[in-house]
């Protein structure tokens, strides 16, 4: 079974009142064909617990591993290649191209031939919306070509930071639904941060961050 | 050797025939330019010491082909009526157009003039009536072919293809040569110098020509090595700023795993897609252009040194006309009978005639400018590739750069 160790990862930084220290001896396992949610409140540092496990940023103690590999050693570009993938808050796709292109660019990562529509319909996005410029499509579209993206990518492990942020609760259900799909189906780790707490109810299992602590 | 010119030059007199009084005190009475520019009212290629103070008003002037008389390759003479003499124009001339004129002759006239040595008169038809726009020309000069200007020679010798020469010059393909020409010259035919025959090169035409495309080349050079430092420059503050344009893109990929090194692979490859166009075109323009700069260059060159030679024009010295005592001169073979002395044959390298660059980019010229111009490239990534190796996908992404 395919895991994602978390192992006494600190996590600190430097401004002009000196050293803050973000996350301490965060610990935390996380199992292939299951959801996690992790909620806090605002300031818990979330975010930076996610971009820690998705290679977006380094530690300063601890290590990540996967499957007995450590981060240090794959090296951050290689494992969110190979191992992550990351649905934003703020989505981050590439305004001058389609939606469509959108997530043929995580297809072409992998060197497969897959038609990317197969991944915006499981999204709900109908073929007219994947021809579409990023810039034309609102919020909530732009939010499920991100998910599209992610699901594109093949990784085993899919991280979203606030996923249904900016969806109505039709789409909010069907997002969470293809989460729950990625994780129990496809065999995934699926982790969401959150503060809903409609998607936490649906998580496997809930992990609070608090000061920095999680529990 | 690309062509050779021999000249014949003598005079003669008519009573009938009333000539030109001259403009300029002191002008030349010959045509050429060249062997007898010289020398007033012409003289007999053979004439021996007595002779050679006999001198007639109507000047003789003998060429092999028409397009080496001076003014027509400084293109200050052009035909007016009827044409030009050639090899087989046997008994035909040549005449000026105030010299018509003032005798009443027209294309197809006959006229007789005598030859100042054995007073025989020999008839002549006027084949073309010229007219020419130099100063110092001689309205008096008759030119005609080789073997009619013979008949105004000294001898009858001429009957057996044997005559004097004034001046004979040789147009080589390539003034490196010339000295190895001059050198097998004397070695085959000896008998130049046991008569005090001198050969000369002359490539100072060629020489000015060249030079005045070399100095073109030289200024080439050093534009070339400004443009290319500044095309580094530009061409990296032009890739500098798109990849500062492009760098939410580039956040995003590094985002989903692509490798800095892919990414600035992407940039190279983009800039060597442009380049390689940009490469092809100009090779294509650039070698039309260097035709035809080259070519204005060389005609200024021309334009510039044919009004040198203008103003030298009869200037003492300037060039040596001479005599030879007998021989024969109707190929060059015949040559080693030419006897004489002062006979100055110049070899000139270059013409204004038919002069053409020959501009022609080799295939190491087009490898040397791909070369130069990825290398161009390579230089103007190495900045933005520094940049892009800065990049870090989350502070990128968060906004903070």
């Amino acid at each position: 079974m395919s895991t994602l160790k978390v192992e006494d990862v600190s996590y600190s930084y430097v401004n002009a009142s000196g050293e803050q220290q973000v996350l301490k001896n965060v610990s935390a396992e996380f199992k292939e064909g299951k959801m996690y949610a992790i909620v806090g409140e605002s300031g818990s540092r979330k975010t930076t617990f996610l971009s820690l496990i998705s290679a977006l940023d380094k530690m300063q103690e601890g290590d990540i591993k996967y499957n007995r590999k450590s981060l240090r050693k794959i090296g951050g570009s290689e494992f969110r290649l190979k191992y992550v993938n990351i649905v934003f808050q703020s989505y981050n796709l590439i305004k001058y191209m389609t939606a469509k292109e959108n997530v043929e660019v995580a297809i072409d990562f992998d060197n497969r031939k897959v038609d990317a529509n197969t991944y915006l319909k499981q999204v709900g996005l109908s073929e007219e919306e994947g021809g579409r410029l990023i810039g034309k499509l609102s919020g909530g579209q732009q939010q499920r070509v991100a998910i599209a993206r992610a699901i594109a990518s093949n990784s085993p492990i899919i991280v979203a930071d606030e996923p249904t942020g900016n969806l109505d609760e039709d789409t909010e259900e069907k997002i969470i639904e293809l989460f729950k799909d990625l994780a129990h189906k496809d065999k995934k780790i699926v982790i969401i941060v959150t503060h809903s707490k409609k998607v936490a109810e649906h998580a496997d299992k809930i992990l609070r961050l608090r000061r920095g602590e999680l529990s | 050797m690309k062509d050779y010119s021999y000249e014949l030059s003598s005079s003669a007199n008519s009573a009938d025939l009333d000539v030109v009084e001259s403009k300029n005190e002191g002008a030349p009475g010959g045509g050429f330019g060249d062997g007898m520019s010289g020398m007033p009212g012409g003289r007999s290629g053979n004439s021996s010491d007595d002779d050679s103070k006999l001198e007639g008003d109507i000047t003789i002037s003998g060429i092999n082909a028409y397009a080496y008389i001076s003014g027509v390759q400084n293109e200050t003479f052009t035909i007016k009526d009827g044409e030009y003499f050639d090899e087989d124009s046997n008994d035909k001339a040549m005449i000026s157009y105030e010299f018509a004129e003032l005798n009443y002759l027209k294309v197809g006239s006959k006229f007789k003039i005598k030859n100042i040595y054995t007073e025989k008169e020999i008839e002549l038809e006027v084949i073309g009536i010229y007219d020419t726009s130099e100063e110092r020309s001689n309205a008096n000069a008759i030119y005609m072919n080789i073997e009619t200007a013979a008949k105004f020679l000294g001898s009858d010798d001429y009957k057996d293809g044997k005559y004097n020469v004034s001046n004979v010059n040789y147009y080589m393909n390539n003034s490196d040569k010339a000295e190895e020409f001059v050198e097998k010259v004397n070695a085959d035919f000896k008998e130049l110098s046991e008569n005090k025959m001198k050969m000369a090169i002359d490539t100072s035409e060629y020489d000015a020509m060249s030079g005045s495309i070399e100095s073109v080349g030289s200024f080439a050079t050093t534009i070339l090595v400004i443009v290319i430092v500044a095309a580094i420059i530009i061409v990296t503050l032009i890739v500098t700023i798109n990849v500062k344009d492009r760098r939410y893109e580039m956040g995003v990929l590094l985002s989903l795993g692509a490798h800095k090194r892919n990414i600035i692979g992407q940039i190279a490859t983009e800039l060597l897609i442009v380049g390689t166009l940009g490469f092809v075109l100009a090779s294509i323009s650039g070698t039309f252009l260097a035709k035809a700069m080259g070519q204005g260059i060389l005609e200024s060159q021309i334009t510039a040194s044919t009004q040198q030679s203008e103003r030298n024009f009869g200037r003492p010295g300037a060039q040596v006309g001479g005599s030879s005592k007998s021989g024969g001169m109707p190929s060059m073979p015949s040559m080693s009978d030419t006897g004489g002395q002062n006979m100055k044959q110049r070899i000139t390298a270059s013409r204004n005639q038919d002069i053409k660059l020959d501009i022609n980019a080799t295939p190491i010229d087009f490898l040397l400018l791909f070369v130069t111009g990825y290398l161009v490239i390579i230089l103007a990534l190495i900045l933005p590739s520094v940049n892009v190796l800065r990049y870090q996908p989350k502070e990128i992404l968060a906004g903070k750069e």
